[in-house]
């Protein structure tokens, strides 16, 4: 899976925002926060990557075990998927 | 882990609040031009549509986005596109569509009436976060008796559907004077037809080039003013939660802390109404024009102590904005402010 690129990852202190940028804004009229893993995984995602790849990264990247880092990827690109957010 | 913020008010307080700790410039104002094809008696701004010199002053697009970049860079996320009227520069979509590829939540102010349905199909297609639209009246013979424009409320009206025909998101901001303040009900029951939200602002300041203004005879009278006040009750909530605190060094707002405005010509200010320090963004870069902006309100003189031991300060607008419009200096009290602080201290007292 991969990211869809109408949208930007900015960032204000240690708050995480996506940003929809041109026609997405019709769709999206505000800012979606992230927290800190769901920011990397957004980032990751600007590449195809399968979710054992990113779970994996999760593992790597933060104090996290195999098994909630798979959950936590299954729900948030779940979000993703529903909120029409991956290409 | 994400989704879009139930209380995405709290949100940009949140993030407003974490931005003046840092002193990141996240709220920018370009003001694209200061040429206006309406003739407002009452406008801070506004030069004439056909100004030639004005507009030769006007900066690029090229140097507007060459900014933006810059801006971008040191953490700006909120931007108002404002005038003027935007849409006069004939290169305004030179500007717009570049910018809505940046990541910035931008807004953008605009009397509608140059909305044909073109522009307005054009903006659909990478809208704005949000458009709000000025509005004078609820009919031709008000709205025009301020603008001065003949044709001008139609053209309004037409406007306005346009950005409603292509799902543009607008807003409704009626300026009140002396002369529309009546029509007011009328302007909330046009507001309703069309299904949008309308607010309605009265505190109207001179001009700030110091040119003639009819701003005194224009303003409500301020028991007018705190009359329709007290109808909103998001204002009042506002005030009430301002009376609790202590009186604010200089500037209240956001200005010099997380906010600044780009004027026409490329001069980086404290704020629309401040027309200061006036620092030229292309010659001297964004990041130094913001640490100006920052020094000049750290450095502001606080209230005067005539505004200090007034036993009304917690219920004033007063700050150095304000000040300087109506008498040159950063500090200081304004006739008007004063009767209303007083006139509102009175209400919300009793």
């Amino acid at each position: 899976m991969k990211r869809k690129e109408s949208f930007l990852l900015q960032q204000v202190g240690d708050e995480n925002l996506l940003v929809p940028i041109g026609a997405q804004v019709m769709d999206t009229n505000g800012i979606i926060t992230l927290n800190a893993t769901a920011a990397f995984i957004w980032e990751e995602l600007a590449d195809e990557k399968t979710a054992a790849e990113l779970a994996a990264g999760l593992v790597e990247r933060f104090d996290v075990g195999p098994d909630q880092a798979a959950a936590d990827v299954r729900t948030f690109t779940g979000e993703l998927r529903e909120n029409g957010l991956l290409a | 882990m994400s989704g879009l913020p139930s209380h995405y008010g709290e949100l940009v307080r949140e993030l407003q609040r974490i931005a003046s700790e840092r002193l990141q410039p996240l709220n920018a104002t370009f003001e694209l031009t200061r040429r206006c094809n309406l003739g407002c008696r009452m406008c801070y701004v506004a030069m004439q549509a056909s100004d030639a010199e004005e507009a030769s002053r006007e900066l690029s697009a090229s140097s507007w986005l060459d900014i933006a970049r810059q801006a971008r860079e040191e953490g700006t996320l909120f931007l108002l596109l404002t005038g003027g009227e935007v849409f006069l520069r004939p290169d305004f979509f030179d500007i717009y569509d570049p910018l809505t590829t940046m990541g910035f939540v931008i807004s953008l102010y605009t009397n509608a009436t140059l909305c044909n349905s073109s522009v307005a199909e054009r903006l659909a297609d990478a809208p704005p976060h949000k458009i709000e639209v000025s509005l004078y009246g609820a009919t031709a013979a008000t709205y025009e008796g301020i603008t001065g424009v003949r044709g001008s409320f139609e053209r309004c009206r037409k406007g306005i559907e346009a950005l409603l025909k292509h799902g543009v998101n607008v807003s409704l901001k009626a300026t009140i004077t002396r002369s529309n303040l009546r029509e007011l009900p009328l302007m909330r029951e046009l507001a309703d037809q069309w299904g949008l939200p309308l607010s309605a602002s009265w505190m109207l300041t001179g001009r700030t080039d110091g040119g003639p203004s009819d701003v005194d005879a224009c303003r409500l009278t301020p028991e007018e003013a705190i009359r329709l006040e007290s109808l909103d009750s998001a204002m009042l909530d506002e005030w009430r939660k301002g009376i609790q605190k202590a009186a604010p060094e200089n500037f209240y707002c956001q200005a010099g802390k997380s906010a600044f405005v780009i004027d026409a010509a490329g001069r980086m200010h404290v704020c629309l109404d401040l027309p200061e320090p006036g620092i030229l963004v292309p010659v001297h870069g964004f990041r130094k024009a913001w640490a100006g902006v920052v020094d000049y309100v750290h450095r502001a003189p606080g209230l005067s102590a005539e505004c200090r031991d007034c036993d009304a300060v917690h219920y004033c607008a007063i700050c150095p904005a304000w000040s300087s419009l109506e008498h040159g200096e950063l500090s200081g009290s304004v006739r008007y402010l004063c009767s209303v602080a007083k006139e509102r201290k009175k209400r919300y007292e009793s």
